[in-house]
């Protein structure tokens, strides 16, 4: 049995103490809640509130130490334990250590965790009044997520419960197998290290972001339940305010993170594919949007206090929701994006439905305490359309969300008819699109002009109406003017997306207009009209870069639109030095190179113009990561070429087939018919379509995949080939090298003619002989003396005492000497002589080019004289060469190039909306210290 | 009529309108022997059917490879994707296609795969290795 094996090699404590702070940190979260609660009861008593804050404490020194051990398993790669185990490995680079520790569910919520706890710590020193409160529901939230770690299993009749997943769990309690009946099962175990597609800089940087808004949203949330609790109904709106600004632009963010490392780094060919991971991070943050909108409308007016409870609310409980969609599995195949399931499921259900029916309860209860007009506002006022623009918002979160919940119904509908057949989306990207396109013209119009409008206006006289319906006019003139000149350069294909286009620059002009002349004067205003205008350009660049994206590698005969686009080819094979013609460009694959794991291809473009001949030449370096064992290609890296105006991407998309995984490579070489040629040098050696012409052999081998320095002893056969039909010469140099005693191929192809020349192991026993087959010769030297050996004549230079040599490990006490034996081409040989503990030993030397061995067997010190063996290889200079013919090529590459354009458009709008969030931020700050 | 009735009132013919089109996007997963009757473009859902080749040679034509899949009615029929062959195509457990039938093939331009997870390869691996 397992449990009496003594298993050797274990570090025990991680475990039992990683146990301890994963409850130490859940009961001391809870016990926060729990006086932060009483606190709230009882304001002026603060030891409620001194308790809660001791509480947090406590937890906070729990989780981040939790954290710190965990990093240091996973760097001291203690693979007993099945976290480390699961995602470190010999071969992972340190810089990815981060990357590692949230690559699973359990550091992922630790990342989350640790977030919670830096806001809590920030709320404890800076929401005064509120803090009670809202740290409450913090640690309420919190202890949800720490649950998530418990790893507390227990079985109700047949079906095991699982709560939580303890990441310190050794792995021999996680999974059983025969390994484990070993005590030291630990050596033969090696990590499974990062999945290679996630190891970039995006994986060390995403996440962190991501997760700080995830647990920024929180904050709001608290406010308004500790608003609703505490009834407070309307003092948390100011407070609230720079949180939720600081989240919508932080959260936004991440999830631009996640597009451009998609779109960056992996082969997507895009930043948005509307993937229902993607989607779930989204519909929070637009959710979030409208939440901070109609917390202004609040603010200012007193108007739209429910709504802002209920979308912030909502926005943290959709977090909750993507949660467990994304973790349960239960996107199944819908996503691209691969899950690792735990068996948490029920868990998250439970997770997203308390917040939601608590909150919900609790709104409902005091729903009718919170202050609202009996009168509506006016359609001239800035809140009224402010509110519709966050209705709008609510719209487009609704949608998105309602359509990525499909698994869910088909999951529900299961339950009740195990026969139902589920629904998928035929084709998601046009769906989501076909509404959001009508959200993105709404939401223009409205920033267009709403701004223009203020707050509390009742009613508007008919000079100012008129004023304001003119200058309406008048940018929209602008936009359309704008629109005009955009479709020079961009095609809108229908009608819907020049009508979009038109909404977004309408709206970038009158915002910036608004900006040039009001909001100079009002930061505030300024920031909010920066995001305006950044999502007007965002919208630009979402149909510049989406709609008008092209691909560049497509048959180059036939016109888009003449074909269906499903038999539209998107990748071009392109040979090696052979330029290839593709939509304007001449490609040519020019070189590559393997460093580690990564294979670097070089491409060169040329643009071909008909006048300046090729110009505009620049250079892509895609690449492809190779599995840790070389097996087979893992993943490809795509390259991009910037432009201010466009983007070129470029992906490798494919590698002849013997080398897309070493499966193929042993079918094609084990496919080839090898004939074998034995010659000399000069000789010639006719094939069925080609001949070739031995002209030198070396020691020194130059084929390049040869490696001078690793091989111990080399050759290589120089061979001028000549095919029959082609009038190229090729100059080879298949050659053969002995490292360690084991000789290795390295063989030349010649893709032009299909053919294949690898040395027989025959040419190297005829140029090198073996120990075994040495006959040593003993000669007697003195120094200085010279003698002759096979025709060579050798002379006894000296002695050195002090060297070192590759091929003598020295030791302590070690007597050793080496000889120099000149021959009459200066060439010297160093045989080596020693004594060690008392017994002599002898290293030989060898010159490759006239094969001659030496040894330096004894010493006699009376007279001064020194024996040597020497011995010489056979040398019958015959070469053996193996040819197979009809070999298929393999110095190509399957390229996929897209065009991009305007695709900064997109990055720079959406930079520009969040930096308004930011700049809003700060502001609230500032005015909320004063 | 009070504006909040007229935003109510043209919210939830909007909502009418979204649910009515968003149906036509749906549709169910097809077996190979209902897209042969049916000869629309549709979705089948199923597995790499692991006995037959992987066909994907990039000298003769770079994009288009093809496989055999099983359906969820256990037929198993040839695929010919007219793309790249994704990495590690041959490890992924399900694989969902959209494309049309033609003759005895199903051509589809578009695939999603989805891949065993970490923990399942561990567990083989460390089999592996005791044995």
């Amino acid at each position: 049995m397992k449990e009496d094996i003594q298993y050797i090699g274990e570090h025990l404590w991680p475990g039992i103490l990683g146990h301890i702070l994963i409850i130490l940190g859940f009961t001391s979260v809870l016990f926060s809640a729990y006086s932060y609660y009483k606190s709230t009861k009882n304001e002026d008593d603060l030891t409620w509130k001194k308790l809660g804050r001791a509480g947090f404490f406590i937890h906070g020194i729990s989780i981040i130490s939790l954290v710190a051990m965990l990093f240091y398993i996973m760097v001291n790669q203690w693979y007993e334990y099945a976290y480390v185990q699961a995602h470190v490995s010999a071969e992972l680079p340190m810089r990815y250590i981060f990357s590692a520790f949230w690559e699973g569910q359990e550091g992922s919520f630790l990342l989350w965790m640790f977030w919670h706890i830096i806001l809590g710590l920030i709320l404890i020193r800076k929401a005064g009044e509120w803090e009670s409160g809202v740290l409450m529901f913090l640690a309420l939230a919190q202890a949800v997520i720490n649950s998530m770690l418990l790893g507390i299993h227990f079985e109700i009749g047949d079906t095991l419960i699982k709560f939580g997943s303890n990441p310190t769990l050794l792995l021999r309690d996680t999974f059983s197998g025969p390994i484990f009946e070993k005590a030291d099962y630990l050596v033969s175990i090696s990590g499974t290290g990062l999945n290679p597609l996630l190891q970039n800089y995006w994986m060390t940087i995403h996440p962190p972001t991501l997760f700080l808004g995830f647990a920024s949203t929180t904050i709001p949330f608290a406010f308004a339940m500790a608003g609703l609790f505490t009834k407070k109904y309307t003092t948390w709106l100011k407070p609230v305010l720079p949180w939720a600004l600081f989240s919508a632009g932080i959260l936004g963010v991440g999830i631009l993170m996640g597009g451009a490392w998609a779109y960056e780094a992996l082969s997507f060919g895009g930043y948005w594919a509307w993937d229902p991971v993607e989607n779930m991070s989204l519909v929070p943050w637009i959710i979030l949007i409208a939440g901070v909108h109609t917390n202004l409308i609040a603010r200012t007016t007193g108007r739209a206090i429910k709504s802002t409870y209920i979308y912030y609310t909502l926005c943290f409980c959709l977090i909750l929701y993507s949660t467990y969609l994304t973790r349960s599995g239960i996107l199944g195949d819908t996503s691209a994006h691969a899950f690792t399931e735990m068996g948490l499921e029920p868990q998250l259900i439970f997770l997203v439905t308390v917040f939601a029916v608590l909150s919900l309860i609790l709104y409902i209860m005091r729903s009718k305490f919170i202050p609202t007009f009996k009168k509506e506002e006016s359609i001239l006022s800035r809140e009224f359309w402010m509110f519709v623009g966050a209705l709008v918002l609510l719209f487009s979160g609704g949608i998105i969300a309602f359509s990525t919940s499909l698994p869910v119904y088909n999951a529900i509908a299961t339950l009740w008819d195990p026969e139902f057949v589920g629904t998928v989306i035929k084709d998601p990207i046009p769906h989501y699109n076909k509404f959001q396109i009508w959200i993105g013209v709404l939401v223009s119009v409205l920033s267009a002009n709403t701004i223009f409008l203020r707050y509390k206006t009742e009613n508007m006289s008919g000079s100012k109406k008129i004023a304001f319906a003119k200058s309406q006019i008048f940018y929209a003139l602008l936009g359309i003017i704008l629109t005009g000149l955009l479709s020079l350069w961009l095609d809108y294909f229908h009608w819907k997306y020049a009508l979009l286009t038109f909404c977004a620059s309408y709206t970038i002009i009158a915002n910036l207009l608004y900006l040039i002349s009001v909001g100079r004067m009002n930061m505030k205003m300024a920031s909010a009209t920066l995001s305006h205008i950044g999502f007007g350009i965002m919208i630009i660049g979402v149909i510049a870069s989406g709609l008008n994206e092209g691909t560049l590698t497509t048959n180059p005969f036939v016109m888009k639109g003449l074909i269906k686009d499903e038999d539209l080819a998107k990748s071009v094979k392109l040979i090696k030095d052979e330029p290839f013609y593709v939509n304007n460009y001449w490609l040519t694959y020019e070189s590559d190179t393997v460093i580690d794991k990564t294979r670097t291809f070089k491409v060169k473009f040329e643009k071909e113009d008909s006048l300046l001949g090729n110009i505009d030449p620049f250079y892509v370096y895609p690449n492809i990561l190779y599995a840790n064992d070389f097996s087979k290609v893992a993943a490809s890296n795509p390259a991009t070429k910037h432009y201010l105006h466009k983007d070129i991407f470029t992906n490798v998309a494919a590698l002849p087939k013997s080398q897309q995984d070493i499966k193929y490579m042993k079918e094609e070489e084990d496919s080839l018919k090898y004939v074998t040629y034995t010659l000399s040098i000069g000789d010639t050696l006719f094939t069925k379509k080609n001949y070739g012409i031995l002209t030198y052999t070396t020691f020194d081998p130059t084929n390049k995949d040869y490696d001078n320095a690793s091989n111990d002893l080399g050759l290589g056969v120089g061979i001028n080939f000549y095919n029959l039909d082609k009038t190229d010469t090729f100059q080879i140099e298949p050659a053969i090298g002995l490292k360690e005693n084991m000789l290795y191929q390295y063989p030349q192809k010649i893709n032009d003619i299909g053919v294949k020349i690898r040395l027989n192991e025959q040419t190297f026993d005829n140029y090198f002989s073996g120990e075994d087959d040495l006959v040593y010769t003993e000669i007697e030297l003195k120094k200085g003396e010279s003698f002759d050996y096979q025709g060579e004549t050798f002379q006894l230079l000296g002695f050195e005492k002090e060297f070192t040599d590759p091929n003598y490990p020295a030791k302590e006490n070690d007597i050793a000497i080496q000889a120099l034996l000149v021959n009459s081409n200066d060439q010297l040989l160093k045989p080596i002589y020693i004594i060690r503990d008392s017994k002599p030993f002898n290293i030989k030397d060898y010159l490759a080019g006239t094969g001659v061995h030496a040894r330096l067997v004894s010493i006699n010190p009376v007279n001064e004289t020194f024996t040597f063996n020497l011995a010489k290889d056979k040398r019958t200079k015959e070469v053996v060469v193996d040819i197979a013919e009809n070999v298929p090529r393999s110095d190509f590459i399957v390229l996929e190039a897209r065009v991009f354009p305007g695709i900064n458009l997109f990055w720079i709008g959406s930079c520009l909306m969040m930096l308004g969030f930011f700049l809003a931020f700060w502001q609230r700050r500032i005015t909320r210290n004063a | 009529m009070k504006k909040s009735y007229i935003i109510g009132l043209i919210a939830i013919i909007a909502g009418i309108v979204i649910l009515l089109s968003a149906s036509k996007d749906v549709t169910t997963y097809a077996t190979f022997t209902e897209a042969n009757s049916s000869q629309k473009r549709v979705k089948i859902s199923g597995a790499l059917n692991k006995e037959e080749d992987i066909d994907y040679d990039p000298l003769t034509n770079p994009n288009a490879f093809s496989f055999y899949m099983i359906d969820t009615d256990g037929k198993s029929s040839k695929v010919i994707l007219k793309k790249p062959k994704p990495q590690d195509f041959e490890r992924s457990e399900s694989v969902v296609v959209t494309g049309k039938m033609q003759g005895e093939t199903f051509i589809a331009d578009e695939v999603l795969l989805k891949c065993p997870s970490k923990y399942k390869d561990e567990e083989l691996q460390i089999r592996g290795t005791a044995s």
